[in-house]
């Protein structure tokens, strides 16, 4: 993909050619730190050639399809039609009267961070030992062991943000991972996906913190953290542009200090980086568009986004996506606000409209909370149809994480991350039958060989019984 | 002759009718008879007066069920409604109680709030009743259990069905870090509880032993220890629940096991004890060392032993979203329940065992007390259409849905 080939381009050093001056060395080589130290080493198991015939396809971007045949090969959908010509190798799997999607994205979640069994140990998503630590990348965390993935998998999701927790102002940054078993968290990073920033607006900052004395204790403590750093990181990204651009003096000496918090926060000032904004409240989402453009920098998606109806056409406006859950409320009082109509209505105003988990019982059952948001907005009078509704865990979920390109929809030339499904995928009596990443069977809800487990369940559950 | 209210709201208009008899016809009736499909439905006066393709009947308003369904009103049996406003805000918190002098004698439903938001919010998606659970925070016991109504005039039904008790990890760190420590705990306290019902007069006149537990936590032990009311035992190993079920038979309680994360292993002791089990079918993870073995056909495994099943859940969300509690009564019967044990689970099984004002069953004679579902009793597509509490029908109305119209109103300028 072409998307893929730039992000590969950006992680090289970069080449300066010199200006006209005495020298006669025609390039300078300028060595910025390297954007990609922990690279992805997620390989595709198999590149088997199959069809899904005659499936009923809700795409992931908006349509409904009855009766379709979908051509998966080299990983990629590559033809999606009625009668397609197909070779006699093609593996042929009827899905007639079945239904299909797009594999589902969940793109605010804890697996890994905070594993299965929830205790002390595990616990690596919040590093609340000071308000700005965007120093710290969740993947350093990530276990990839976590039981939690499978049962994720079986649930027909597909990729997964794995986000660091809001008890701080910038908590860290964001990964996101193909949920495919692996031993190392690099077998899951998805090749070339921005890396994202996670901030958190609101009571969680203020309460870490203030219960410390420190700053912050208020939200406008909170304002002031966050712009500080921003100013802080602007200083350091003039340090690096302008050692980049002076071409006269080459010495070492002159290479600025490498600051990790710095480098992150720079990261999103250059827009490599994106940012991931747990915020629940309107007021609170209009000051921190107001900080990006303060700064130059782009929200991607504010999560947790209980009020995100509230602000509806200010998302629309700036494209940044609201990231709700369908109904949860009232454990804090940031989250009182909620309406079980707030997704359907961010869709109503032609914003980017997301359901996200923020919890591995729900991120099992993505279709079910889909379900449950479609209802209450067709409840209001809006007509919102499945092939509308499933856009809120693909082509959205896709949007929010920088991979509209690669993965969201069932078009012929993304990647082939499909569920195959036992029944409508909003009835709460389907299950994923069959869920595959990049072409690859990566679970069979019929045929345990084809069920991964972690290594933490050997001898707790007994072999071949792997369980619901 | 009494007269109950129609309160439609169509786009945010209200027309007030009233009327006393109502007839539902073409729906699906879901009760402990099972399934039947396409039938009718009678109700005057708040009371269902006949079921059948042969009511004859015309009635002052009647409503086409086709493609609809009924089920008796919803009960969700470990929430903290009433009890809780704002989680994160202690000051509207009453579901736990931070003074360890107050144990088995905390009474939850003392502190219902009958103005509560949960209340309207809840009712309108199909909850009638609910269980008031108190947590443990000091002790083993945490507490009376209670059951609350939500209609319109929200009130507590029974201030004291159960005494709770936190066998599970959460119980152990308070009991000592020790399932020992916390058995001799538990065996300690039911002792006393029998020791002072047998000195009661000596002991309140100080001419008895002392006793771990104050008068007021040893008084309400009572009437458990005397086998007159459930001890209601959260807890989730094998192992646990095994230790639980001797304790009942040891002390000859009346026993009610919650969550059982792992009952599945010891189905068959559970079901011969004949305990009913409270919990939600939805978790199967591993989140705790105590429930590695949870799964999702937990309330399938303990239903095919005969054990009766009444649920709580969603995860989480059991107070605010208390009736949510149908999308974990779904997914268990998405791995393998019967349907109609199911929706008894949530409706015929609690109000029996919790001695509520209405059967949680569509029967002739009973207080209509009942959800007209849009489709599906389970289906998370299936709205709540008209809801009925002890005969009355609630308006669609709750703080949430006057946030949406407002703000829709907006979005549509």
């Amino acid at each position: 993909m072409n998307t893929l080939f730039l992000r590969t381009l950006a992680i090289v050093p970069w080449l300066l050619v010199a200006g006209c001056n005495e020298s006669t060395d025609a390039t300078v080589k300028v060595t910025r730190p390297n954007k990609d130290p922990y690279p992805s080493t997620y390989v595709v198991p198999n590149n088997v050639t199959f069809v899904l015939l005659h499936a009923n396809i809700l795409t992931g971007d908006g349509a409904e399809l009855r009766n379709t045949d979908l051509l998966v090969s080299d990983g990629k959908i590559v033809a999606r039609g009625t009668n397609l010509d197909l070779d006699d190798s093609v593996l042929r799997i009827d899905a007639t009267d079945k239904w299909v999607t797009p594999g589902l994205i969940d793109v605010h979640s804890h697996m890994g961070v905070y594993s299965a069994p929830s205790t002390s140990n595990h616990s690596d998503g919040n590093e609340m030992t000071s308000p700005v630590t965007a120093e710290v990348w969740a993947e350093h965390s990530v276990w990839p062991g976590d039981p939690q993935f499978e049962k994720a998998l079986a649930g027909g999701v597909t990729t997964v943000q794995i986000l660091p927790g809001s008890g701080n102002l910038i908590g860290g940054r964001g990964v996101t991972l193909k949920n495919v078993p692996s031993t190392t968290v690099q077998g899951m990073k998805f090749p070339g996906a921005p890396y994202s920033l996670k901030m958190a607006c609101g009571e969680n900052p203020k309460r870490v913190y203030g219960s410390r004395n420190m700053l912050p204790s208020t939200r406008m403590g909170n304002m002031a953290g966050y712009r500080k750093a921003w100013i802080q990181a602007a200083e350091y990204k003039k340090s690096w542009d302008e050692y980049a651009a002076d071409t006269r003096d080459r010495s070492l000496s002159n290479t600025p200090t490498r600051n990790l918090r710095l480098e992150t926060l720079s990261g999103v000032l250059e827009g490599d980086i994106r940012i991931h904004n747990h915020c629940y409240k309107a007021d609170e989402m209009a000051q921190m568009i107001d900080m990006s453009k303060e700064f130059g920098y782009k929200i991607a998606a504010f999560h947790h986004a209980v009020e995100a109806y509230k602000a509806a056409p200010l998302l629309a406006e700036n494209g940044i996506c609201g990231v709700m859950w369908a109904d949860w409320w009232g454990f804090k009082q940031e989250a009182f606000d909620m309406v079980r109509e707030n997704i359907a209505l961010v869709d109503y105003a032609q914003a980017c409209a997301v359901i996200h988990s923020d919890d591995p019982i729900q991120i099992q059952r993505l279709n079910q909370e889909i379900a449950k948001a479609m209802s209450a907005g067709n409840r209001m009078g809006l007509d919102i149809t499945p092939a509308k509704a499933i856009r809120w865990g693909t082509q959205n979920a896709a949007i929010a994480l920088g991979l509209e390109d690669e993965i969201g929809s069932l078009a012929v030339g993304k990647n082939a991350d499909i569920v195959l499904w036992t029944k409508h995928p909003l009835s709460i009596y389907s299950h994923a039958s069959k869920v595959w990443i990049d072409g690859a069977l990566r679970y069979d809800r019929f045929d345990p060989s084809v069920q991964p487990t972690s290594d933490f369940n050997l001898g707790i559950l007994e072999v071949g019984a792997i369980r619901p | 002759m009494k007269n109950f209210l129609f309160i439609l709201f169509f786009s945010g208009v209200s027309i007030a009718v009233t009327a006393n008899s109502l007839l539902i016809k073409n729906v699906d009736i879901y009760s402990s008879r099972g399934i039947e499909v396409n039938t009718n439905l009678l109700i005057e006066n708040g009371q269902i007066t006949g079921i059948g393709n042969r009511i004859a009947q015309t009635a002052d308003r009647e409503i086409d069920g086709t493609g609809k369904s009924i089920t008796a009103g919803l009960f969700n049996s470990s929430t903290h409604i009433g009890a809780v406003e704002v989680s994160a805000i202690g000051a509207t918190v009453d579901s736990y109680s931070d003074n360890d002098s107050v144990t088995a004698s905390l009474k939850i439903a003392e502190s219902f709030n009958p103005n509560s938001t949960l209340i309207p919010h809840n009712r309108t998606h199909g909850l009638t009743h609910a269980l008031m659970v108190p947590d443990s925070r000091t002790h083993l016991f945490s507490g009376q259990v209670g059951l609350i109504q939500l209609g319109m005039q929200p009130r507590v039904i029974h201030d004291s069905l159960a005494i709770a008790v936190d066998f599970s990890e959460y119980g152990f760190k308070v009991s000592g870090n020790s399932r020992a420590a916390a058995l001799v705990e538990l065996r300690q306290a039911l002792d006393d509880a029998k020791d002072f019902s047998r000195n009661r007069k000596a002991a309140l006149a100080g001419d008895h032993r002392d006793y771990e537990l104050s008068y007021a936590d040893l008084a309400a032990l009572e009437p458990v220890v005397n086998g007159n009311k459930p001890l209601l035992v959260r807890t989730n190993r094998a192992s646990d629940i095994k230790n639980i079920l001797n304790i009942a038979l040891e002390f000859q309680l009346k026993l009610i096991l919650m969550s059982a994360l792992e009952g599945w292993m010891v189905a068959d002791e559970i079901a011969a004890a004949g305990v009913p089990v409270i919990m939600d079918p939805i978790n199967n993870l591993p989140s705790a060392y105590e429930s590695l073995g949870a799964r999702l056909d937990n309330a399938k495994l303990l239903s095919d032993a005969g054990v009766t099943l009444i649920f709580t859940g969603m995860g989480r969300s059991e107070s605010h979203n208390a009736y949510l509690v149908r999308q974990s009564a779904g997914n268990a019967v998405a791995n393998g329940l019967d349907k109609s044990k199911a929706i008894a689970a949530m409706t015929k099984n609690p109000a029996k065992l919790f001695k509520a004002s209405v059967t949680g069953d569509i029967v002739v004679g009973g207080l209509a007390d009942l959800v007209l579902w849009g489709g599906d009793p389970l289906e998370l597509t299936s709205e709540a259409e008209l809801v009925m509490i002890e005969g009355e029908i609630i308006p669609m109305k709750s703080r949430s849905l006057q946030l949406r119209d407002r703000y829709f109103d907006r979005l549509k300028q």
